[in-house]
């Protein structure tokens, strides 16, 4: 709990610039490791970006190929001239897209569908799970409480391909993504997925359930502790109006809890999910990352994995960051954190 | 919080016990049990988990038909219409009521062979990381961090291009990715049990690390693990349902309930529903279940937590 | 005054007479319904405007050209965009006969080494220069390149002469065995006889020399760049999005299209074709892309199983087979008992349907030339339980005991295909009470395992559509130097012969019978089922193309370039609700 006299230690300024340094050092090294581990299984893995014909290839036209597609170079050789490449943000050109676009590119014009489709599940889960959840904490063991508990765990334990499933039994499997017919908001700047389209409602609605889920409960949890907290008690008792008390002592020591558990959803939720993409056709990140496996694209699957991978990494330096400054007492550098 | 206790001790004033009774332990285990079967939710929980395991064990016994053996003159027929195949049957004759019989053998399977290696792992991985701290803790984290770092899907997805199919292969995969979380928690028990004062006098009365982290601390760390137990689970199952779903993992003709979904969505929806409907269910009510379990397991060992 | 009245009369009737057709003639020409060639389209066609075609291109695929000299496996839109920019030599007709096509005759030397095609002249490039001969030898030359890494490389290895030295880099690819000694003549010089050539010529429309040259092979992806000597040319072109052709009003050839436009929009082409289709957003749908449930539906409905098409497309015959080099299949009983115990019958009537298949006794389809038409190897590998039993306890595994358990690998199946060798899987099983995991593997996964010495697929499923129509090609994929690990020498030697036999047609024919006969006996493969194709096509298309050819399927086939040419929307189209009127 907060208390008046917890303030944040002098010189907090410096010892927060020295720790970004530092998590960003880390966060390097990190991704430096993982992107040699995905190469070499990449490599490892039987196939690759050209298919094999149904008649076969002599030694001859099989070193043709592999020279057309730079893997006659030997695997550490290949992992460095990525390295290079990926320092300069230059990830190569795709193997699988007409045209040899490069990555960076197919990427840029493959991952707006997706962010549309992770803002929207952000906006619908957060916007509708976080009123569920304080209404539950306030109103606790209603009938309110129970339905929100009750939704709440449905959308979080059943996998969301399996709610797909039940949505496209109902409502039928959708075809045409992205055409204009199906626009409501047509796309910022005139390019790209439109701001708001029918399409959308489906993956979004599967999408949203498990992570409202999720913020259901975990506020519904931290405002409740809060709530029934001492000092709100002397709130009341000292006679503080209910929304005076909610807005300035509960609602501020329910967000660390829940700044540390719902944050990291959103680099999740913005990468999008397989699942939804494959079942609902979603032309998005991550049908092109399995499309990309499955074509053995080299250079699509190390750039998306590294661009995700980084993704994630800061966003968990800025949750920590943003943690740290919500609760002064806590200090997650200077001293070891469990 | 203090609800419960006050209405027992009521009770007793109201109603004297013998003085065997009167001294009778209350042991952590007793009462959490009392709390869980007080729980429906959880008991409902409870009772699909043991129905679960009766038809994942008995599977030989109660299904009609094998397996595997196809009979081509009733290929997608539709459930309810034939006695002898009362759920239907899929594109290859196989009986459908039998087939998510097995199904829950193959869950149940890889549910609690993928949490048992993980923990098997895990837990003295973290341990060990926790308490000595140093270096192995520094290159366990370290390994710990990249390995969030990749995601999931992705990894198990490569690994299973390269060991290939099949149930024991999936089990390995899914390990390898599921390990991580038991050891972050046993890691973060063991950091904060080891500063507590029963270790330190422990310690001063001479006691080694080991059966310090064994004796002392690991059975104070078992509620968070067992209950992080309980909901891994589901997850391996989840996991499972989900690549053979995407078509990878388990092989034919062994059933599984993610790749009974996956060949029925699609076309086979309007017509064929049974193929997608049936598995579906079947898992959203394994996964409630646990989960049900896992809530009720949480509340019952850890009444103090208001979730 | 009378004789003036009269003559004016007369001259204003022969003015009348005279005008008044033209008249009317220009007054009903204005409503005649004419393509961008200026004929008039059919009777019952509908607006020029609404003559278009479009279709569902898959997104998940890797799609690099528009064009077969570039990357067959690779085509952009799969048959639908590509290769229209230029025609072909040579074409078949609905009865799979070679006919004309930009050659307009060929010869063969008296020692069958020299091939001689004569161009029709008058054909142009959409840039205004002429197409010539020329542009056919940088193609061919351009496929032998070793930096091009050609997916189909192989189509010529040991015909044209000096390919492999090209290939291998050990030779300039300009001393091929092409050339076009003046614009109207394009020559190819072979290896060794090989009387199928002029067959394989009809896969290849040319590219362009110059722009292969100052652009390289992706000047067909840009419309700034694209020139077609075809009936189409590339309007706009969106990878992963859409693509739009339209005709090519420089055109002279021998398919000028009724149709104006064809486009193609990107989506889940295995999952949304049929919903496509019958929301009414593309054209036509693919047998491959329709799934049981889907064909029930068509089944059921009137309008849209009169509209289903079939057609033996290219012959495809899916099969099992075994890695004959160790054991247990080594043992030719033991493969003969799994052929004898495989149900082919039930499993195409119940789980394929009878509509999309017959039951295959051997490799070639009836149809294709030298195929087993009496059923004379019908009771080789016809299925027979007993027998296959005693087959198999004759080879040592009594009853399947000591039988190894055995993985059946697939190659990247949908689940339709899937499921008919499961069920083989399930019926050999079955009977012979051995034990059957199947495995469906990824389809580069599967040809690497395939192909690699020794093979590590014990025993797989595949299927085989043929390139071009000549048992050569078939039998071909069956020699030991193919992708089987079966070997026979026999067998070998009466293919190799009779590929490059010249002036016996009849004897050739009967020693490609011969070999498939040892194919069969020798269980080089467990033949399953040949595919009866075929396309579902909406109610208001229409085109010569469609009208039953001798086998009484519609002649939609493979080389059938000239369809292209007939299609067209008829007015039907104005009573349904399509993409046209969005």
């Amino acid at each position: 709990m907060l208390r008046p006299y917890d303030r944040k230690p002098y010189g907090i300024q410096l010892l927060m610039t020295g720790y970004i340094l530092q998590r960003l050092v880390s966060l390097f090294f990190v991704l430096l490791i993982v992107s040699a581990i995905v190469f070499v299984l990449m490599n490892l893995v039987p196939g690759g970006p050209f298919t094999l014909g149904e008649r076969g290839y002599s030694e001859v036209e099989l070193a043709n190929l592999n020279r057309k597609y730079g893997l006659d170079v030997p695997v550490p050789q290949r992992y460095v001239n990525f390295l290079i490449g990926a320092v300069q943000l230059d990830f190569g050109n795709s193997f699988s897209v007409a045209g040899r676009p490069p990555v960076t590119e197919l990427i840029a014009r493959v991952w707006p569908t997706t962010l549309h489709l992770g803002l929207y599940t952000i906006i619908v889960s957060f916007g509708l799970g976080i009123p569920m959840g304080v209404v539950a904490a306030y109103y606790r063991n209603s009938w309110i409480d129970n339905f929100v508990t009750f939704t709440a765990t449905l959308g979080l334990t059943v996998p969301n391909f399996i709610i797909a499933t039940w949505l496209l039994l109902v409502f039928g499997f959708q075809n045409g993504w992205g055409a204009e017919s199906k626009w409501i908001i047509p796309p910022l700047f005139g390019q790209g997925p439109a701001l708001l389209s029918w399409d959308y409602f489906l993956p979004v609605l599967t999408y949203a359930l498990a992570p409202l889920g999720l913020v259901a409960r975990y506020t519904r949890a931290s405002v409740s502790d809060a709530l029934s907290a001492d000092y709100v008690r002397t709130a009341r008792s000292k006679g503080l109006s209910e929304r005076f008390i909610m807005v300035r002592h509960v609602m501020r020591n329910a967000l660390i809890p829940m700044v540390t558990v719902l944050l990291p959803q959103v680099p999740n939720l913005l990468t999008g999910s397989l699942f939804i993409e494959v079942v609902y056709g979603v032309p998005g990140l991550g049908k092109f990352f399995i499309t990309s496996i499955f074509n053995r694209d080299y250079p699509m699957i190390m750039g998306l994995v590294l661009l995700i991978a980084a993704f994630w990494g800061l966003t968990y330096l800025v949750t920590d960051i943003l943690y740290t400054l919500i609760d002064p007492r806590v200090r997650v550098f200077g001293r070891r954190n469990a | 919080m203090a609800g419960p206790e006050i209405i027992a001790e009521a009770d007793y004033l109201n109603h004297p016990v013998s003085l065997r009774a009167q001294y009778k332990q209350r042991s952590l285990w007793g009462d959490a049990m009392r709390r869980f079967s007080r729980n429906r939710l959880a008991m409902f929980g409870l009772g699909v988990l043991l129905l679960l395991l009766f038809l994942a064990v008995f599977a030989d016994f109660i299904t009609p038909y094998p397996y595997d053996q196809a009979d081509f003159s009733v290929v997608n027929l539709l459930p309810f219409r034939d006695p002898a195949h009362i759920l239907g049957a899929d594109g290859v004759g196989r009986d459908y009521l039998t087939r998510l019989i097995y199904g829950a053998r193959t869950s149940m399977l890889v549910g609690l062979s993928v949490p048992l290696f993980a923990f098997a792992i895990g837990v003295p991985l973290g341990a060990i990381s926790g308490f000595r701290g140093g270096r192995v803790d520094f290159v366990v984290q370290r390994i710990v961090d990249i390995m969030t770092a990749v995601p999931p899907l992705l990894f198990a997805l490569f690994l299973l291009s390269l060991t290939g199919s099949g149930v024991g292969n999936v089990i390995f995969v899914l390990s390898v990715t599921a390990w991580i979380e038991p050891t972050r928690l046993t890691r973060a028990q063991f950091l904060t049990f080891r500063e507590k004062e029963f270790v330190a006098s422990a310690r001063a009365m001479g006691a080694s690390d080991f059966r310090i982290a064994l004796q002392h601390i690991l059975p104070n760390a078992l509620t968070p693990l067992l209950v992080s137990f309980t909901f891994a689970v589901p997850a391996a199952i989840f996991a499972e349902a989900g690549l053979s779903f995407l078509g990878l993992g388990i092989t034919e003709p062994t059933a599984s309930w993610g790749k009974m979904v996956g060949g029925g969505v699609g076309n086979y929806i309007r017509v064929y529903y049974h193929l997608a409907l049936f598995p579906t269910l079947l898992v959203a009510l394994t996964m409630l279940g646990f989960s049900f379990v896992g809530d009720g397991l949480q509340e019952a060992l850890d009444p103090s937590r208001s979730q | 005054m009378f004789r003036r009245r009269t003559t004016l009369f007369f001259v204003f009737c022969i003015l009348a007479l005279t005008l008044v057709p033209l008249t009317v003639s220009f007054v009903g020409a204005q409503d005649d319904n004419v393509d961008v060639y200026g004929r008039p389209l059919p009777e019952d066609a509908a607006p020029y405007e609404m003559q278009t075609w479009q279709n569902l291109c898959n997104s998940a695929r890797t799609e690099t050209t528009l064009a077969s000299a570039v990357s067959v496996y690779q085509r952009i839109c799969d048959q639908n965009a590509f290769d229209k920019f230029g025609d072909s030599l040579v074409q078949l007709d609905e009865n799979l006969n070679l006919t004309p096509a930009a050659a307009e005759s060929w010869e063969s030397s008296e020692d069958g080494l020299t091939w001689t095609f004569h161009l029709r002249a008058g054909q142009m490039w959409n840039d205004g220069t002429p197409l010539t001969a020329n542009d056919y030898v940088a193609t061919y030359r351009y496929m032998a390149e070793p930096d091009h890494a050609y997916d189909f490389v192989w189509m010529w290895n040991g015909i044209i002469a000096g390919w492999d030295e090209a290939v291998a880099g050990e030779i300039s690819t300009d001393e091929i065995g092409v050339a076009a000694p003046d614009d109207l003549t394009f020559t190819v010089t072979t290896a060794v006889p090989f009387p199928p050539l002029p067959g394989t010529m009809y896969f290849w429309p040319p590219l362009q020399a110059a722009a292969l040259e100052e652009f390289g092979p992706d000047y067909m992806l840009d419309p700034e760049t694209s020139v077609s000597s075809g009936p189409f040319q590339l309007v706009e072109f969106v990878p992963g999005d859409h693509i739009l052709l339209e005709a090519n009003p420089d055109y002279t050839g021998y398919r000028q299209p009724y149709l104006r436009q064809i486009s193609g929009i990107y989506g889940d082409q295995l999952n949304a074709s049929f919903l496509a289709f019958q929301n009414g957003d593309i054209d036509a749908v693919n047998y491959s892309l329709l799934s049981p449930a889907d064909l029930d539906i068509i089944e059921a409905d009137p309008i849209m199983s009169e509209n289903y098409l079939p057609n033996f497309s290219d012959f495809r015959t899916d099969y099992l087979l075994f890695d004959t080099f160790n054991p247990p299949f080594d043992n030719v009983d033991v493969r003969l008992a799994f052929a004898k115990a495989l149900d082919r019958e039930a499993i195409v009537a119940n789980v394929i349907g009878s509509n999309l298949a017959l039951p295959a006794y051997s490799f070639l389809m009836p149809g294709f030339p030298a195929a087993d038409t009496e059923g004379e190897l019908h009771d080789i590998q016809g299925y027979d339980c007993d027998a296959a039993k005693e087959l198999l306890a004759g080879a040592g595994y009594a009853d399947g005991e000591g039988f190894p358990a055995v993985e059946l690998a697939l190659r990247g199946e949908t689940e339709s295909i899937a499921n008919r060798f499961i069920a083989s899987a399930a019926s050999i099983s079955e009977c012979l009470n051995v034990e059957i995991t199947v495995n469906n593997m990824e389809y580069n996964a599967y040809m690497d395992a395939l192909r690699a010495r020794p093979t590590t697929i014990q025993f797989g499923a595949v299927s085989y559509g043929m390139d071009f129509l000549d048992p050569a090609n078939m039998l071909g994929v069956w020699v030991s130097t193919g992708r089987h690990s079966w070997r026979n020498a026999e067998f070998d030697d009466l293919v190799n012969e009779a590929n490059s036999l010249v002036g016996d047609p009849e004897a050739r024919l009967q020693m490609y019978r011969d070999a498939e006969r040892i194919l069969v006996e020798d269980v080089g493969g467990v033949f399953l089922n040949h595919r009866i194709q075929g396309d579902l096509i909406q109610p208001y298309v229409a085109g010569e193309c469609f009208r039953p050819d001798a086998q009484g399927v519609s002649a939609i086939h493979w080389g059938n370039d000239w369809c292209w040419g007939t299609y067209y929307i008829t007015e039907e189209v104005l009573n349904h609700d399509t993409y046209r009127t969005e």
